[in-house]
Formats: structure tokens, C-alpha cells, sequence
């Protein structure tokens, strides 16, 4: 689906959607919204440049390969996980900073385990759905 | 005692895969790196069990909530020794599948899975929430399922649509029976259900429900009449693959049944007596069909299914002795099934074929080597004083006190069906004369492989050998041990009580 | 005494390591242990004398109550001299027998393990240790009938009799648990405190029914025996030692510890004499028609052997002594027998009795250790085998009603076995000497002493019984009987009826043996009653048992995933059913649901339709869409339940999958077999049965009001504590991060796994 009109409109999609789904992800302690579906979002977001350009141009555009992204969200995610250790709480327990943030909002462990998932989320999807169209 | 650090074993291993995916196409360092993992975990097993040896029930409750509203993590001596015998045989396994696994499948992440495979297995064991559980169980299930698959080859990919299949109908049923449970009681954690449990007096509803965890649990542990996943995949995997699957996956199953029945289900009559006929039919089932195999793992993956039997026989008996002789039996089977595979492996690399009719010669060609895949083979069949006799007289006495005579019966016979299998295999594959086997095409004979790579193999060998020797010889120190977990789980107010802080009278 | 007996063991461990200095070795040096241990018990001779016994603790699984405690009584004396000094003798005789064999060090290896196993079997006083031991002698025995592991019959051979006594020790464990719980001990010597409550106990009769079972299998009585004729395959060392000097004779030993405990009554006895007394003469039938001199003396040990069950079923103070001279003295004989027979074999190549001759001319000192033998054998007044015979004959002299018919079986018995001593002992040795047979010629010292100086042995004993009597037949017997009268072993008993038998069986002995001759045309003629055999049973019933191993296993794993399903969601149901309408009081309170709103029965109207279409759909991009028509479904409930995460969440997931199978149906081929409409009916009604099921049950189940703790508590405290306003957010994050954390690894996972499954093939080419 290569057409013109697609992909220019695909080429103002991209940030747009990935704005988006950082938006989402910010949100997600106040109003629905989240890790995950800040994620899918993304994801989603880079499908469709992916129809529009092919594969390999999205690729270029990510630069890293998405597989990268999965260890490095677990990792995020194990971070917040294991932070409490250090002050002698169990395992997730949730560590905030005293005042809030601008446009965030209150920030601690939660939020990083949360940018964690997001990472994971983009790296697991776009790995299945680049090695699915990759092959078929 | 609350102890933050009573997940570190289940940390590890999740900081274990994610350090190995770093390294996806660095086989070599990944090699190095898992091996160093799974030496560190082995430590923290020990670490772990020696702990709750001294000190009793360590928990801790994840985020800082108080049971019930957090998750809990609970390390009952089960629960540690089961974590550390899973740390050896992924340990064995470790070693093992650096010296075997072809380099295509390293390349594609098969130590990461591995590693959140053990990490799946150590979370269950140490879950005090049922829905974690959950969660647990599918991480075991997705990571087995990957393992079961990598390399696409044709029987891979035919065991594993069943498996997964199969697995994936467990994974439904145990939501059902988690959804009754919270309908029931409102919680998930363990030992709150088990409190709100015994106080409904409709005992009915909660057999039901506990028939439905009966069926979840039983078809991962294989038993009849949920069992045919195990035969029609377990020999098609890499045999390092097979190992950790023969030895820790069936059991994880039976744990679950063990902790589920103990704690919250109580002994139900109807449930007793179904559970002691489904024993016997799993011996019989996995003894039969382990009599026809011509292929050693699948001898081996249904000699699998005639074990799991003997350690349902324990749990239908319901008593404390019974309870004794299964969880007796768990400890030795893991050592036993891991290394078994492993001799499978070993034999394949040796001779390129695990046909029993065409394999032969091992005892003239290879001495050393039959001495020591003598010793898993005979502690299986459980000649004493190896491992697998112990727990047989416990099963047989609370089978006399329990009046459980068929039980009996199903114990001797599937006894000997083992013993007629494993003397079967011995005078086809060491004694007769080998036939010219055809040369296989794929991987390196084992007089091809380096020393290095050789020793990979054999030492795991040597390794679980000398564990099961130790169960047996040691029974003594094995026998205390499990006496004192068999009287902790017929008794659960102490865990009861350890996790949910407060003194309850359980009717 | 715990390094006595384990001593073999240590040296068996030793072996693979020293092989090359084994084959190399002066036999001397192999054999110092046996020789060693024969002396050391040999000192513990005048320990024991009457009746009293001796005591050496080891603890081991002390929780248990199982020890290795050891008992040195007369009856355990007795047999761990015949095991150390045959094994001596017997050690030796291999050095020569089986020279320069790739093997030889394996073979001592596996020796010496038996040597250990069989003392602690007779050395044990705690049952369970016992038993232990029990089992490693089957397995030693499997390795040294299979020793020839080249040969087919060999393999086989080993497998049957490890199968038949394993399967007997098996069963011996039961009986043993069984025992141990009524007379609550393991210990032997502490049961024989409680042997009243024993006997008397409910459990008797399967205590003493499982025993008989360990005893017959391993000691070859009626039907059990078949395994012996065939373990004749291992090498002619083996068959010396262990099938008829000591391990058959291990049931025995069994049998003869227990009478004191478990002796005595009339199940005991009556079963003792029956299969006794069948075996014995069953199996001195049988050793007429054969023709292989092993074949002969198998047979003809299985027929001793049920003398000696016989004996000890009767159970009198005088077959209890004759039971216990007869061990010695068999042992001895049969020894010395079988060791001749491999020297005949070694020099001959031959051990076919019809055609064997005239060795003497070649062989004297073997033709004399053979001569003395068969004469031992058939009871010859000056051998230790007449002095057993007179006794034995006394004994069912004495038994009143049933004297006449016991005694006429004894005596046949006794006649047949004096023609097979013969044909084994002297046949082979007169007359002239065949052509075959000139190249034959005395082969080592190592070879024809050991049965030379049994026989010897046999001669002196019988000569001076008195020897024996106060050493070590008198603790036999006290230990076997429990009694304290005093035995008196004579050379002449006087002119009495057993003289008289002992004559006849002399006479007409003799007389079988001048005219009868082995030979292969009698063996055929046997041959038709191959089928009513038990062995040939024992076989059918294998067939069938394999046969029904296949079908049950077939018919169970069938290669259907349908049927897996089908068989496990059947016996849900089944559970399911059973304990809803047995267990369960149904009361559904319609007044506590909530009212359905139209919205809901839309949406669930929609999901069941779509179900529908994605069953019956024959297009399979028909189906994906219905499936992804009922997860937009499930998307408007979380909406309802007011779940706009999980909504969003389901929303993008199910959208991807769609697509995703879309992308892949693509290249899968038109789908042409679609299952039947009978099939079809089958698993609707199943599911419609098992979704009826758990849906009463969820409506039951809201009978009961659960608590809502913990919800209450998460909605109270997700601001304060947690920090955030939208609770299932908080759950996921916060509450039940745990959960959380572990599926994004399931996510990462089944991530690899997808692309490891596009990427990484690793089929065999196929060439065209």
C-alpha cells in the first residue's frame, strides 16, 4: 500500500502517535492509560509507516533493533523492582519523590517500572509483527 | 520471617535472561554467562535452604503490602528445597547444553528462555498468591513451548501443537478455578483463602472448585487422563531441553496439587479416592506404554508418567506419611528424570541414534561411561540403596495405614514394569553387539567433539549421579527432611498464621 | 564386621580402576579376600555354640529404625562359611577357568559384590537391610547370567530370572512393611519377642503369602523355577556359586530365619510341604530327560531345593535338622559337581551327557572328586550325604497320617536325584574313551583341586559327623528350631525302617542308572509338554500382557489432539457433574443478580452469534473475524465494568491479531476435511454441558457473599498510598505489580519464540 497519499500521511502519523503514546503512558496513574497501551500505541504507530514505506525504511528510522528494546525495558523494570532493596523494603514496593512534577505529576519507582513495560511492549510487538511480515 | 531478599533466586534468573539477551549472537560469552548464572543461583538455593532450615517460613510481600492485599512470597522448606534442587538440575542442565546444543539454537535465544524458564520454575515454587501463581505457570508454559519449538524441525513443531494445546486448556481451567476461588472468598492470597475456605460450610462447592485445580494442576503433571501432551513431545526437543523438561515440568505440576490440596482443599473423600484410582491408571498407563517404546527418551518420558503416578498415590492417601513418601519421591524423581534425559542425550552424541533395537556395544566400548549411566538408570528402578527405594516404603506403609491395598498392588507392579524396562534397555543398549549405524547428518558425534565439549557432557552426568547417590545413601538426612516438610503441610495453621500475621483457629 | 561384609563391595568399586592389574595378577592375590573372611568367621566358631548368637550395630537410617545390624547365629555362621569358603574356592577356579577373558577383571568385580551382597543377607538381623542386600543379589546375579552379554540367550536368560526375582522382591518388600507394622520393628531379633501377636494378627496370612513369594522366586521353587535351567547360560563359576551353593539358597535362608517368628501353623506348613514336596519331584522328573549336564544338575538343585522347603514346611525338630545337615551337604556336593562340569567342558568342549566317556583315563583326580561326589549325592553310607538322607527319612517317618505318602515322595525324590548325581558325577568319567574326546587332558591344579577338596570335605563329614555336630550344626539348629534339645549325629542308627529305605533307594537307584541313559530322543519326548509349562504360561501371559500394553496405550494416545480435549474436558464434566448433583445443594437466588441491562444482552447476543459463525463458517477468514468479533465484544464489557485500560488494551491487541492471522491464512492451503456431523454433535453437547455446568456453578457461587477487603482496601488507598487516581492502573503497577512484571517476560518470550520460529529452520534438506 504504497500510494503517495499514504504515505505522507503516514510521515505526519509517526511523531504524532508516538507523542501520543508517551502521553498515554504519562497519564496512566490519573486516568486510563498505562504502560501497555502507551506501548501498543507506539507500536502501532511504526506499523503504519512500516506499510507505507516498507520495512526497511522504518527500520533505518528506529535504528536500533526493536529486539534491543525488550532487555533494556526489563531491566528498567527489574531496576524499580530492586530499589526498595536498598532501603530495606520489599521487593516493588513504591518509592516516590516528595513534590510533584510539572506535566508528569507525582514521580517515582511506579513510573519507571511503567517506562519499562512501555519499552517492552514496543520491542515484543514490533519484533512479532516484523518477523511475521518479514517471512510471510 | 520476613526476609526481603526470599525472591533473589527468582531475580537472578530474570536478571540472567535479560543479561543474555544483550549478548543475542555472542554464543560464546553467553555460554560463559549462563553457566556462571546457574552456579550463582545453585548458591542462592543453598542459601535459601539453609535459612528456612534454622529459621522457619521466610515471606516477603511484594510493594510493601500486607498480605492479603499485596502478593506474597512464601519459602516454606517445600518450597526452598524445591528451589534447590531445581538450581542443580539447571545447573546439570546448564553445563550439559553448552557441550550439545548445536550453535544455530544459541543463536536464536535459547539461554535467555532457558534461564526464564528456571526463573518461572522458582517463582512457582515460591508463589503465595494464586493468581502469581498463575502467572508463574505461564511463563513456564510460554518459555517450554519456545524451548519445545526452536529449530522448527517437523517432530518439533508436531509435539508442540499438542503441548501447547494441551497446556494452554490447563492454563483456561486454572483461571475458572481462580475466578471460583475469588467469587468464594475475595482474595487470592494462599493463606487467606485458606482461612475464608474453611469457614464456608457448603463443602460441596469448594470440591467442585477443588476438582477444577484437580484438572488444571493434573494435566500439567501428566497425570490420567490428561496426559498425552508428554508423549507425544517431550522426545523431540534437543535432549538438553528434554532433561529440564523430564525433570522439573511434571513436577511443577505435582507441587502445585501437593500446596493447593494441602492448604486450602483439605482432604475431601470423593476427591481422595479419585486421586488414588487416578494414580493407579497413571502407572499402569505410563508403565505400558513405556513397555513398547523403541526410542530411549520415549521410554523415558513415559517411565515419566508412571513416577508422577507413584507421587499421587501419596497424595490421594492424604495421610502424613503418604505425604512423606511424595514428597520424598519429588526430590528424588527431579535428580533422577534430569539426568536420565541426559543420559539419553549423552547415548544419541555417542552412537547418533536412541533406537533401542539398533543401539549396542556401550558395555564393551565404553566402561567407565556404563558405570556411571548404570547409577541413574538402577536408582530409577530404585534398587536399594540407591534414591527411588526410600520413598516406596513410606507410599507402601501409608498404603497399609490408609487400607489402600490396590494402591499397593499399583506400586509393586509399576515397580517392576520399570525394572523390566530399564534391565530391557541395558541388555539392548550395553550388552548386545551394535549394529553399523547409519551416519547421521547433523551435530557432532561425541568422539568428534573437543575435551572441553566432552566434559561438558559427561561432568553434569557425574554431578546429578552423585546427588541421587547421596539421596540414597543419605537417606537419613533426606528422611528428616521430608518428615518435617510432609508434618508442616498436613498441618498449616503455623504457614497460615507466619503469613497472615495473626492467630486463627482453623475449625 | 560391618567392613566384612562391605568389603566386597569396596573391592568390587575398586576394580574398573585397577582393571589391568587384575588381568595380570597371580590369581593368589585376587582370592586372599574370600580366604580372608572364611578365617574370619571361622574364629567366631566357638562363639556361638549353642544357640547363643552374637550382635554388631551400625546405625544408619536411625529414624527410620533401619540399622545395619548384624546377627551372627548358627544359621547365619553357617552360610557365611559356604559363602566365604565356596567363594574361595570358587575365586580360584576362575583365575584358571576364565584366563585371559577381556572381562576377567568385570567378572571379579561383579563376584566380589555378590560375595557382599549374600553375606549381608545372612548377616542381617534388621528385615529392611536385609532386603537391601536381597535385591543387590538379583542385581549381581542379572550381571553375572548376562556376563556373556554378546550371546542373545545369555541377555535373555539374565532378563527373566532378574524379572522373576525382582518381581519376588518386590512383593518380599511388602511383606516385610507389613510385617514391620504389626510387630513394630524392623529388627528380627526384637520381633521374635512379639511372635505370638504376629502370628495371630489379621495380616498373617498376607505377611507369610508375600514372604513365600520373595522365598520361591529367588529359590526356584514350583512355578517360580524356571529362570534356574536358563541362568545355566553364565559361566560355569557362576552357576557354582551363586545357582547352587548360596544365592538360591537365599529363599532357604529366608524360609529357615523365619520359622521361629513366623513358623509353625498350619498355613505354614501345609503350603511349605506342598510346593516343597511338587518342586522336588517335578524337578528330579525333569533332570532325567535332559541331556546337558548343567541342565541335569540345575534341575537336579531345584529338586534339593524343594527338599529343602519341604523339610522346613514339616517343621518337626528332626526335619528341621535334617534341613539343616542338607545344606551343607548339597552345597557341597552340587559344588563340586558343577566345578567338574566346567573342568569337562573346558577340556572337552563338550557337556553332553549321552556322549561324554572314559575321562578318567585323562582326568583321575577329577573322576575321583566326581565319584565322591554323585556317592554324597545319592546318600552312600560314609558321606555327609547319607547322614542328611537318614534323617530326612526319619523325619517323614515320624509324621503320622501322612508319613506313607510324604516318605514314598521323598524316597522317589531321592532315587531320581541318585541317578542324576550319577550321571553327572561318574557317567562321564567310565567306560572307554570316545575319539572325540583323546585331546583331553588334566588341565590346572587351580581347576581340580577346589572340587576335590569338596569332596574330601563330604567324605570327612561323613565320616566324622562329630566334627560338625557341636561346631556348627548344633547352632544351625537351635537357631532354625528355636529349641534347645541337644542333636546327636550319628553314623549308625541302627537297623531301622530309614536304613531300610536308605537301602532300597540305593538299590533301585542303581538299578535306574545301569539301565537308564541320558539321551536327546528322551528330551524330545518332553518337549510336548513345553506348552502346559509354567515358563511357556509365564510367556503366553507376557504376550498378552504386551498385547494389551499396546492396545491400552493406542487407544489412549491416538495421535488426535481432538481426542486429548475431548477426554480431558470429558472427565471434568464428569467430576464436575457428579459432585454438583451429589455434593452440592443448588440454590440459585435469582433476587441477588443485578438486572441485565439491554446493552448486555446485545453485546452477549453478538458474541454468541459470532461463536456460531466461527464454527460452522467453512471460511477460515470468516472464522478469524468472528473470533475477533467476540474479543471486541469482551471489550465492551470491561467498558461496562468500567475497565477503560483493559478495554483500550483488548481494543489494540485484538485489532493486531486480526491482522497478524490475516497475514499468515494467506499462505496456509484451503482447508478440505471437515470433521462429521456426529463429531460435530458429540463436542456441542459436551460444551454445552460443561459451560451449563460452570455456569450454575458462578451463580452458586454468588450464594455466597465474599468479603470485599481487599477491593475496599484498594479503592481507599489508591490516592493516599499509591499515589494515583486510576485504580486498575495502580493494580497493575502498584498493587499486583508481581503479576505485571512477570508477563511483560512472557511477552519478551513469546516474543523470541515468534521470531525464532520465522527465522530459524533447522529440517534436513531435502535433496530433490
Amino acid at each position: 500500500m504504497k500510494s503517495l497519499l499514504f504515505k505522507t500521511a503516514s510521515d505526519y502519523l509517526l511523531p504524532l502517535l508516538l507523542l501520543f503514546s508517551v502521553f498515554m503512558l504519562l497519564r496512566g496513574h490519573y486516568e486510563p492509560g498505562g504502560g501497555f497501551v502507551g506501548g501498543l500505541m507506539a507500536a502501532i504507530a511504526f506499523l503504519i509507516h512500516s506499510f507505507a514505506h516498507g520495512l526497511k525504511e522504518t527500520r533505518n528510522i528506529i535504528r536500533i533493533n526493536p529486539g534491543m528494546l525488550m532487555p533494556i525495558g526489563l531491566l528498567l523494570t527489574l531496576l524499580a523492582g530492586i530499589a526498595p532493596w536498598l532501603i530495606g523494603q520489599p521487593f516493588l514496593t513504591g518509592l516516590w519523590f516528595e513534590e510533584p512534577f510539572r506535566f508528569v505529576g507525582v514521580v517515582g519507582t511506579a513510573l519507571l517500572f511503567d517506562i519499562g513495560v512501555y519499552l517492552v511492549v514496543i520491542g515484543a510487538t514490533l519484533t512479532i509483527m516484523f518477523s511475521i511480515t518479514e517471512t510471510v | 520471617m520476613n526476609n526481603i531478599l526470599v525472591i533473589a533466586p527468582i531475580l537472578l534468573q530474570l536478571f540472567a535472561g535479560t543479561i543474555l539477551l544483550f549478548f543475542w549472537t555472542k554464543t560464546q560469552i553467553q555460554k560463559v554467562l549462563s553457566i556462571l548464572f546457574s552456579f550463582l543461583s545453585l548458591g542462592l538455593g543453598i542459601w535459601l535452604f539453609l535459612l528456612t532450615w534454622k529459621d522457619g517460613i521466610q515471606f516477603t510481600h511484594a510493594g510493601n503490602w500486607a498480605a492479603p492485599f499485596g502478593i506474597s512470597f512464601v519459602a516454606d522448606l517445600l518450597s526452598a528445597t524445591l528451589v534447590l534442587i531445581a538450581s542443580i538440575s539447571g545447573l546439570a542442565v546448564s553445563i550439559f547444553s553448552v557441550g550439545t546444543m548445536r550453535e544455530e539454537r544459541l543463536k536464536f535465544g535459547f539461554f535467555p528462555i532457558m534461564h526464564f524458564l528456571l526463573m518461572g520454575l522458582s517463582g512457582a515454587f515460591l508463589a503465595g498468591d494464586m493468581f502469581n501463581l498463575y502467572v508463574w505457570f505461564e511463563v513456564v508454559i510460554i518459555s517450554s513451548f519456545v524451548l519445545l519449538t526452536l529449530g522448527s524441525t517437523k517432530s518439533q513443531l508436531e509435539g508442540a501443537i499438542k503441548y501447547v494445546s494441551l497446556n494452554l486448556l490447563a492454563s483456561s481451567l486454572f483461571l475458572i478455578g481462580i475466578g471460583f476461588v475469588y467469587g468464594l472468598t475475595g482474595s487470592l492470597n494462599f493463606a487467606d483463602v485458606a482461612v475464608k475456605l474453611s469457614a464456608i460450610s457448603n463443602r460441596g462447592i469448594i470440591n467442585v472448585t477443588a476438582g477444577i485445580f484437580l484438572v488444571s494442576f493434573g494435566i500439567k503433571s501428566a497425570i490420567f487422563p490428561m496426559y498425552f501432551w508428554l508423549p507425544a513431545s517431550y522426545h523431540t526437543p534437543p535432549p538438553a531441553v528434554s532433561a529440564i523438561f523430564g525433570g522439573l515440568l511434571t513436577k511443577l505440576g505435582v507441587y502445585a496439587l501437593v500446596r493447593t490440596f494441602t492448604l486450602m482443599f483439605g482432604g475431601d473423600e470423593f476427591l481422595g479416592i479419585m486421586l488414588s484410582i487416578i494414580a493407579a491408571l497413571t502407572i499402569l498407563s505410563g508403565g505400558l506404554g513405556a513397555l513398547l517404546q523403541k526410542n530411549l527418551s520415549k521410554a523415558f518420558g513415559y517411565l515419566i508418567i508412571c513416577h508422577i503416578g507413584f507421587m499421587v498415590a501419596g497424595l490421594g492417601m492424604f495421610t502424613e506419611v503418604a505425604i512423606l513418601g511424595t514428597v520424598f519421591y519429588l526430590f528424588h524423581d527431579i535428580i533422577v528424570k534430569t539426568n536420565l534425559f541426559m543420559v539419553a542425550g549423552l547415548v544419541l552424541k555417542i552412537n547418533g541414534t536412541q533406537d533401542i533395537s539398533k543401539l549396542g556395544g556401550m558395555y564393551k566400548s565404553y566402561p567407565l561411561i556404563s558405570i556411571l549411566l548404570s547409577i541413574p538408570l538402577f536408582s530409577l528402578v530404585g534398587i536399594p540403596p540407591l534414591s527411588g527405594f526410600w520413598p516406596k516404603i513410606f507410599l507402601i506403609q501409608g498404603g497399609l495405614a490408609s487400607e489402600d491395598y490396590f494402591l499397593i498392588a499399583f506400586i509393586v507392579l509399576g515397580s517392576f514394569l520399570t525394572l523390566w524396562v530399564v534391565a530391557k534397555i541395558w541388555a539392548e543398549v550395553f550388552w548386545k553387539n551394535a549394529e553399523n549405524l547409519p551416519v547421521k547428518a547433523s551435530g557432532l558425534y561425541f568422539n568428534q567433539m573437543s575435551k572441553a565439549n566432552q566434559s561438558m557432557v559427561i561432568i553434569p552426568i557425574i554431578f546429578l549421579s552423585i546427588v541421587s547417590l547421596y539421596i540414597g545413601f543419605a537417606a537419613e538426612n533426606i528422611y528428616v527432611l521430608s518428615e518435617k516438610i510432609a508434618a508442616d503441610l498436613m498441618n498449616p495453621q503455623n504457614y497460615i498464621e507466619t503469613i497472615l500475621g495473626i492467630k486463627t483457629i482453623l475449625p | 564386621m560391618i567392613l566384612a561384609v562391605l568389603s566386597g563391595f569396596i573391592f568390587a568399586a575398586l576394580v574398573p580402576f585397577f582393571s589391568k592389574f587384575f588381568k595380570r595378577t597371580i590369581p593368589f592375590v585376587l582370592c586372599a579376600l574370600p580366604i580372608l573372611l572364611f578365617i574370619y568367621f571361622i574364629s567366631f566358631l566357638n562363639q556361638i555354640e549353642l544357640g547363643s548368637y552374637l550382635m554388631f550395630s551400625y546405625s544408619w537410617v536411625p529414624s527410620l529404625g533401619i540399622d545395619l545390624d548384624f546377627r551372627l547365629d548358627g544359621l547365619s555362621i553357617l552360610f557365611a562359611l559356604m559363602i566365604t569358603g565356596i567363594g574361595s574356592l570358587v575365586f580360584l577356579y576362575t583365575a584358571n577357568y576364565l584366563k585371559g577373558h577381556q572381562y576377567l577383571d568385570r567378572f571379579y568385580g561383579y563376584l566380589s559384590m555378590f560375595m557382599a551382597s549374600m553375606l549381608g543377607v545372612v548377616l542381617s538381623d534388621n528385615l529392611m537391610t536385609m532386603f537391601v542386600f536381597w535385591e543387590l543379589t538379583s542385581i549381581s546375579s542379572f550381571f553375572l547370567i548376562g556376563f556373556n552379554n554378546e550371546d542373545a540367550a545369555s541377555r535373555k536368560s539374565a532378563l527373566t530370572a532378574l524379572g522373576i526375582t525382582g518381581l519376588g522382591g518386590l512383593v518380599l518388600l511388602a511383606g516385610i512393611v507389613i510385617l514391620a507394622s504389626v510387630g513394630n520393628s524392623y529388627s528380627f531379633t526384637e520381633l521374635l519377642g512379639s511372635s505370638d501377636v504376629i502370628k495371630s494378627s489379621s495380616s498373617y496370612h498376607w505377611i507369610i503369602g508375600l514372604v513365600f513369594v520373595g522365598a520361591f522366586t529367588k529359590s526356584a521353587q514350583f512355578p517360580f523355577h524356571f529362570w534356574l535351567p536358563g541362568a545355566m547360560k553364565a559361566p560355569t563359576p557362576v552357576s557354582t556359586y551363586l545357582h547352587s551353593a548360596t544365592m538360591v539358597k537365599a529363599g532357604i535362608y529366608l524360609l529357615a530365619r523365619f520359622t521361629p517368628l513366623l513358623g509353625d501353623t498350619y498355613w505354614w506348613n501345609g503350603t511349605l510341604v506342598t510346593i516343597g514336596a511338587i518342586t522336588m519331584i517335578y524337578a528330579a522328573i525333569h533332570s532325567l530327560f535332559r541331556v546337558d549336564l548343567k541342565s541335569i544338575l540345575a534341575y537336579s538343585t531345584i529338586s534339593a531345593l524343594g527338599i529343602l522347603v519341604f523339610l522346613i514346611g514339616i517343621g518337626t525338630e528332626k526335619a528341621l535338622l535334617g534341613a539343616a545337615i542338607f545344606i551343607l551337604a548339597h552345597a557341597l556336593y552340587k559344588a563340586a559337581l558343577f566345578l567338574i562340569t566346567g573342568i569337562i567342558d573346558h577340556e572337552t568342549g563338550s557337556r553332553d551327557a549321552s556322549k561324554l566317556a572314559g575321562l578318567q583315563k585323562v582326568m583321575m583326580p577329577v573322576a575321583i572328586a566326581g565319584f565322591i561326589a554323585a556317592l554324597s549325592s545319592a546318600g552312600v553310607p560314609l558321606l555327609i550325604g547319607f547322614i542328611s538322607k537318614e534323617v530326612m527319612y526319619e523325619a517323614t517317618l515320624q509324621l503320622g497320617q501322612w508319613a506313607i505318602i510324604l516318605t514314598i515322595l521323598i524316597v522317589l525324590t531321592k532315587i531320581f536325584l541318585f541317578v542324576a548325581g550319577f550321571w553327572a558325577g561318574i557317567k562321564p568319567f567310565t567306560g572307554p574313551l570316545p575319539k572325540e574326546f583323546q585331546k583331553a587332558h588334566l588341565p590346572s591344579a587351580l581347576l581340580w583341586v577346589p572340587p576335590l577338596l569338596l569332596s574330601v570335605l563330604s567324605v570327612v563329614f561323613g565320616v566324622f559327623p562329630g566334627l560338625l555336630e557341636k561346631s556348627l550344626i548344633q547352632s544351625v539348629f537351635s537357631s532354625i528350631s528355636g529349641s534347645a534339645t541337644i542333636i546327636d549325629l550319628k553314623l549308625w542308627h541302627g537297623f531301622n525302617t530309614a536304613l531300610m529305605l536308605s537301602i532300597l533307594t540305593l538299590v533301585v537307584g542303581f538299578a535306574i542308572y545301569w539301565f537308564l541313559q541320558p539321551s536327546e530322543k528322551n528330551f524330545q519326548k518332553t518337549i510336548r509338554f513345553e506348552r502346559i509349562s509354567p515358563e511357556a504360561l509365564t510367556r503366553d501371559f507376557g504376550n498378552i500382557f504386551s498385547w494389551f500394553a499396546g492396545f491400552w496405550t493406542r487407544f489412549f494416545q491416538n495421535g488426535y489432539l481432538r481426542n486429548y480435549v475431548i477426554t480431558i474436558l470429558a472427565f471434568l464434566t464428569f467430576l464436575m457433574a457428579y459432585r454438583i448433583f451429589i455434593g452440592v445443594k443448588i440454590h440459585i437466588d435469582w433476587d441477588q443478580i443485578s438486572t441485565v441491562t439491554p446493552s448486555e444482552i446485545i453485546v452477549v447476543t453478538l458474541m454468541i452469534i459470532s461463536i456460531f459463525i466461527a464454527i460452522f463458517s467453512k471460511s477460515r477468514t470468516t472464522s478469524i473475524v468472528a473470533l475477533g468479533v467476540v474479543g471486541f465484544a469482551n471489550c465492551l464489557f470491561f467498558l461496562f465494568y468500567s475497565a477503560p485500560d483493559l478495554a483500550m488494551t483488548q481494543f489494540s491487541i485484538d485489532t493486531l491479531t486480526v491482522l497478524l492471522f490475516m497475514l499468515i491464512l494467506f499462505r496456509l492451503p484451503k482447508n478440505k476435511t471437515y470433521s462429521s456431523k456426529t463429531i460435530r454433535i458429540r463436542d456441542g453437547v459436551l460444551s454445552l454441558i460443561f459451560g451449563t455446568l460452570v455456569a450454575i456453578l458462578v451463580l452458586e457461587v454468588f450464594e455466597y457473599p465474599s468479603s470485599t477487603d481487599i477491593s475496599k482496601f484498594y479503592a481507599d488507598n489508591a490516592y493516599v498510598l499509591a499515589k494515583g487516581r486510576n485504580v486498575v492502573n495502580i493494580i497493575l503497577v502498584d498493587y499486583r505489580a508481581s503479576d505485571t512484571i512477570v508477563e511483560t517476560v512472557v511477552l519478551v518470550i513469546a516474543a523470541i519464540g515468534v521470531y525464532s520460529l520465522m527465522k530459524l529452520d533447522l529440517n534436513p534438506i531435502k535433496k530433490n
